[in-house]
């Protein structure tokens, strides 16, 4: 089971296109609506709208929709996801370009927020091990915000099949399904709170995949709209800097920290899994 | 138990990619998606946004001819945002046309499709491992996602 054996006429499968299409064209004319929420409100957008409806047409969540496109068919909608969001990253850069020489000034930010991510550990970490008493899991689970480097360095040192992979891969499947949602929600929530620098939430956009970056800062966009094209800028280059620096980050800091922190949570004194030391 | 799950999704992640040939044909395809959702959203036809579609088609397929060919374990993703970073600066040549025809192609008008395909590609294997584990894992990917983001917040904003 290569690659090579997709057959062109499924990449090209009519009905999941045409499905994409159609539901595009309704979630944008529906345009973008917000709930009040005390001070704050929750903003929807149309990529929210077209996440949800397609769930509704995912032939493996819902049984009706077998009849409107195979499981075979939605099923390549997965490799096309991995370079239809390229169009995107494409004009995300041509945001960043122009706003280089802000983005220079906010230099010392831009850099440090990257550290910034290892806040997860220190909440999650011990909510999983102390209250849900999970196991080596909860190193997977919590050393990273488990996107693609961060499964292939979970891979890479314990296997994807040990505790410490179960842990990554449930994360990343939830990233997969709501992460995007969840960040648009989020985002659009700490805005109308005013409690934070808009470039600071918007920076921290970057940190996850791109279609989170996305759904963030277009949510933020929408919120200050006087401050749109910096504020993509900004999450765009911060995306950036993750993918060039992300992978080193959790070698070199994340995942020892949390090896480190795990042993002092669970009291566990056995010496790690020889893989760690030999590499 | 769940070994089955697990090997079906990495299994996923191994194939689920695309030959250069195949990603070009594809973003041919997502180029036409993409024109409509952005009609759709922004009322700018896809004869009139044509051009910007093809500026973004153009720089995709260099940033993946570069990933092939400069094996640098670079994703593609961050070729493709170079390229088009580099082609937008202030001292590019290029920046101020490219820029001008990029105005016809709506940011979120594009990234709407995207999250189309996105709930599509969701799998079997991916809903039943929801299913058998989800609570636990659901409750602990939402304290990851929070504490990455706020915690990338906190330090942004302490130095800006």
């Amino acid at each position: 089971m290569t690659t090579k054996s997709i057959p062109i006429n499924l990449l090209l499968n009519w009905r999941l296109h045409l499905i994409v299409v159609i539901i595009s064209a309704i979630s944008e004319l529906i345009g973008i609506q917000s709930i009040p929420i005390a001070n704050a409100k929750l903003l929807f957008l149309p990529l929210f709208y077209a996440f949800i409806l397609c769930l509704f047409l995912n032939p493996n969540i819902t049984k009706f929709s077998d009849k409107i496109i195979t499981k075979k068919s939605a099923s390549i909608a997965a490799p096309i996801l991995i370079v239809a969001i390229l169009p995107f990253i494409a004009k995300f850069g041509t945001l960043i370009g122009p706003a280089l020489p802000k983005i220079a000034d906010a230099g010392a930010a831009m850099i440090f927020q990257e550290l910034g991510n290892l806040g997860t550990m220190l909440i999650a970490m011990p909510i999983a091990v102390l209250i849900f008493k999970m196991g080596r899991e909860a190193i997977g689970a919590t050393y990273s915000i488990a996107r693609e480097p961060n499964i292939a360095l979970i891979s890479d040192r314990y296997g994807l099949k040990s505790k410490e992979g179960i842990g990554v891969m449930g994360v990343y499947v939830m990233g997969t399904m709501f992460g995007t949602l969840y960040f648009s929600l989020m985002a659009g929530f700490l805005a109308t709170t005013g409690w934070f620098d808009p470039r600071a939430l918007a920076m921290a956009c970057g940190v996850g995949s791109g279609s989170m970056t996305a759904a963030c800062s277009g949510t933020l966009a929408t919120a200050f709209p006087a401050m749109k094209d910096e504020l993509l800028a900004f999450a765009g280059a911060s995306n950036l800097l993750t993918n060039a620096t992300g992978l080193y980050i959790a070698i070199f800091i994340a995942l020892p920290f949390a090896e480190w922190f795990y042993k002092k949570l669970s009291g566990e004194a056995k010496s790690t899994p020889l893989t760690t030391e030999a590499k | 138990m769940n070994t089955h799950i697990e090997n079906a999704v990495a299994e996923n992640l191994e194939e689920g990619r695309l030959s250069l040939k195949e990603s070009i044909l594809v973003l041919a395809v997502i180029s036409i998606v993409s024109l409509v959702s952005n009609w759709a959203g922004t009322g700018i036809s896809p004869i009139q946004a044509f051009p910007a579609m093809l500026i973004i088609y153009a720089m995709v397929i260099v940033g993946l001819l570069l990933s092939k060919f400069i094996p640098i374990g670079f994703p593609a993703v961050a070729w493709v945002s170079l390229v088009s970073v580099l082609i937008s600066i202030p001292i590019s040549p290029l920046s101020a046309p490219v820029l001008a025809e990029l105005k016809n192609l709506g940011f979120l008008a594009i990234v709407t499709p995207v999250l189309a395909y996105a709930a599509m590609a969701i799998a079997k294997a991916e809903v039943d491992l929801f299913k058998k584990s989800g609570l636990k894992i659901a409750a602990i990917s939402i304290l990851v996602f929070t504490g990455t983001y706020v915690g990338s917040v906190f330090v942004a904003d302490a130095l800006l």
